[in-house]
């Protein structure tokens, strides 16, 4: 136990001591340590496999020294507000990843709309606080409610379909999107919608500093906390949807259409749970995106972004949950370490995304296989 | 204008567009019957072929060769053999590798070569972010029947689009390679029993459609008197859809509804308060319906579903 702990402390203070590292000697000693660790795992046989069987055992205790340091983390980056607000920004793609990942990993159903589903929970918020003055909370929950709505209107006559199909209309329908916001007035056009007011927890507002046990924080850290327990919500529900008959019923139906019909599973009828499930979750993270930037506007969730959330789950690892979360913290903040790379970032994920698919196509942590007991 | 003369307008805009819809719809469409897949960069190869051509006129201006009957006929044959070569090896690195594994690998991938060649027009093209303007096709000028402007350049594009397509009838149906492209698509075990040569196929109708989006690109480019690196996503969908529509697999098909799409776009454009913006909204409104209606297109799709 005690092991799985100082493993999890190390390597987390690897990743601050990277991120925080301002001169170049530091970063190149940081990203030295780093390498030397990697290697230590991937040369010395036995001390990877007893770390393996230590995180093998003690389950519950990794799960909670995860818990722990990652409600560490934005004291530890106390300096730089703008990491709280890139490690938010991951945390929310975790959110929208497992959303996605329900619907492209376990189900097989392609959903390239990921940006507009996404907009429509983030607009949902800004239209219904600024227009018609909703409180916050109550438009973040509503919100994505929004986003399943459309999405079963528009998809269930096409869900049948192969999947290139559903690919071509999903694109389609991320076009259709941002040309409405571009040019609907009630949506503000390119401008989008300002002003959306935060969200206030007991008569605390979200952009106040936030000062914890005596440790004072940026006004991030709020917003930190909030996606850091939907995150975490989100991955608790779908790993159980996972393992659940709905995630078998939709592995089989992924992988033979026609042998899952032929064992009773209702083709519609789980593809769309699966569908509306995903946009649940991909829209809460667009309307929390919503809530903590204070604006929407449709470059926000323009096809790209599609493409973004796509790579979180496959450099992660198709249907793998614990790969969705490994995907978004890595492929979110690196860019922004290397800020000379921001230039070449699409370039670099349609690389990476080819040469994963290429020679790694399960991921970096590749989804096991199903075990029961 | 009168209603009449605005729809005759509208229905040539919509023909020329229709046709360099239908040019990439072709690639499409031949792509799915040889190897059942969805080549999605193909839209992105679309936008190298505009990109490929104008650098190629702008290279021969610099030289100092203007006369449009020398110049045209160079830069279409540069912007084919750059895009087909592209094509090829994007079918190498992308399409045939993961032939073996799920489908949702292939349409992965191609997207993401796609967006690879698109970042990098962006990045290496010098100001590639910003539109280019494309050189005019020929001196302009033009007459009017029935009220109808017809510029030179309106039928020089008609012209380029109508000759590429016979050519792409042609080859399909005359000759060995488009006999051996034919049988591939109907069954590649069997034509390679009878013969055929699976592997240079496969290439040669990657070069074949991958040429045919550069004709388009360019004409695109001449049509709208400019390019943007962005312009394949689009490119890409619509070309897409129009292949879907008119039935995958099916190369009359994919002409016929490149030619709807580009009618319902600008007729969509002409009818509709503000239709020039909703345009797109109309048009992938009206592919929408037809999947869920005649999921099989208007043609027919090459289909074998295999237990």
């Amino acid at each position: 136990m005690i092991l799985v702990w100082l493993a999890e402390a190390a390597l987390f203070v690897l990743i601050v001591a990277g991120i925080l590292a301002e001169r170049p000697l530091t970063l190149a000693a940081v990203a030295l340590a780093i390498v030397i660790a990697g290697a230590l795992l991937r040369l010395v046989t036995p001390l990877r496999s007893t770390l393996a069987r230590a995180f093998g055992r003690h389950r519950t205790a990794a799960l909670l020294g995860g818990a722990a340091l990652a409600l560490v983390l934005p004291v530890t980056l106390r300096s730089s507000p703008y990491w709280t607000f890139v490690a938010t920004l991951a945390l929310l793609y975790v959110t929208t990843g497992q959303g996605l990942n329900l619907q492209i990993g376990t189900a097989g159903v392609i959903n390239l709309a990921g940006a507009a589903f996404a907009g429509l929970g983030g607009y949902s918020v800004g239209l219904l606080t600024v227009k018609t003055g909703w409180p916050p909370w109550l438009a973040a929950v509503v919100a994505p409610w929004v986003a399943v709505a459309v999405g079963t209107l528009l998809f269930v006559p096409i869900l049948k379909t192969r999947g290139h199909y559903l690919a071509l209309v999903t694109i389609a329908f991320v076009f259709i999107f941002n040309i409405l916001m571009n040019n609907l007035e009630f949506t503000g056009g390119p401008q989008g919608i300002k002003n959306i007011p935060t969200l206030r927890l007991g008569g605390h507002a979200f952009t106040a500093r936030l000062t914890l046990f005596g440790v004072d924080l940026p006004a991030h850290a709020n917003f930190y906390y909030a996606a850091l327990a939907t995150a975490g919500l989100t991955t608790w529900i779908l790993g159980r949807l996972h393992d659940s008959w709905l995630g078998l019923a939709l592995n089989t139906l992924r992988d033979d259409e026609i042998a899952a019909r032929c064992c009773g599973v209702s083709l519609t009828r789980e593809k769309l749970i699966a569908f509306s499930i995903g946009n649940f979750f991909i829209g809460l993270g667009g309307a929390l995106y919503a809530v903590m930037v204070g604006f929407v506007s449709p470059p926000d969730f323009d096809f790209g972004y599609s493409l973004i959330m796509l790579s979180v789950i496959i450099i992660g690892g198709v249907d793998s949950i614990g790969g969705v979360v490994l995907g978004a913290c890595l492929l979110l903040p690196l860019p922004e370490r290397f800020r000379f790379l921001h230039e070449y970032r699409l370039l670099l994920y349609g690389l990476v995304i080819v040469v994963m698919l290429l020679y790694r196509p399960r991921g970096l942590w590749p989804a096991g296989i199903r075990g029961y007991r | 204008m009168p209603p009449l003369e605005l729809l005759l307008q509208q229905t040539l805009n919509g023909v020329m567009l229709g046709m360099m819809y239908a040019l990439v719809a072709v690639g499409f469409t031949l792509f799915f019957g040889v190897l059942d897949v969805i080549h999605f960069s193909h839209g992105d190869i679309f936008m190298l072929g505009a990109f490929a051509g104008l650098s190629a006129l702008l290279a021969l201006a610099a030289v100092g060769l203007r006369t449009p009957f020398v110049t045209l006929p160079l830069a279409f044959i540069a912007a084919m053999v750059v895009t087909g070569l592209v094509g090829v090896m994007a079918e190498r690195v992308c399409v045939k590798p993961l032939a073996r594994s799920a489908p949702l690998m292939t349409l992965l991938a191609t997207l993401s070569l796609g967006l690879v060649l698109r970042e990098s027009v962006l990045i290496f093209y010098p100001r590639g972010a910003d539109p280019k303007p494309f050189p005019q096709l020929l001196p302009a000028g033009g007459f009017e029947v029935g009220g109808v402007a017809i510029r030179y350049e309106n039928l020089a594009i008609l012209g380029i689009g109508l000759a590429a397509m016979v050519a792409v009838d042609l080859i399909i149906s005359r000759t060995k390679m488009g006999a051996a492209v034919r049988a591939v698509a109907q069954d590649p075990e069997a034509a390679q029993m009878m013969g055929v040569n699976l592997d240079r196929t496969v290439d040669a109708t990657f070069f074949l459609g991958s040429a045919l989006a550069a004709v388009a690109g360019m004409l695109s480019g001449f049509y709208y008197g400019e390019i943007h690196f962005i312009m394949g996503i689009t490119g890409g969908v619509i070309g897409f859809s129009a292949a879907a529509i008119g039935g995958l697999g099916n190369v009359y098909g994919a002409m016929v509804g490149g030619l709807l799409f580009g009618l319902l776009q600008t007729t969509a454009a002409a009818f509709i308060p503000r239709g020039s913006e909703f345009r797109d909204v109309v048009a992938f409104a009206v592919v929408m319906l037809f999947l869920i209606f005649k999921p099989s297109g208007i043609l027919g799709e090459k289909s074998v579903e295999r237990v």
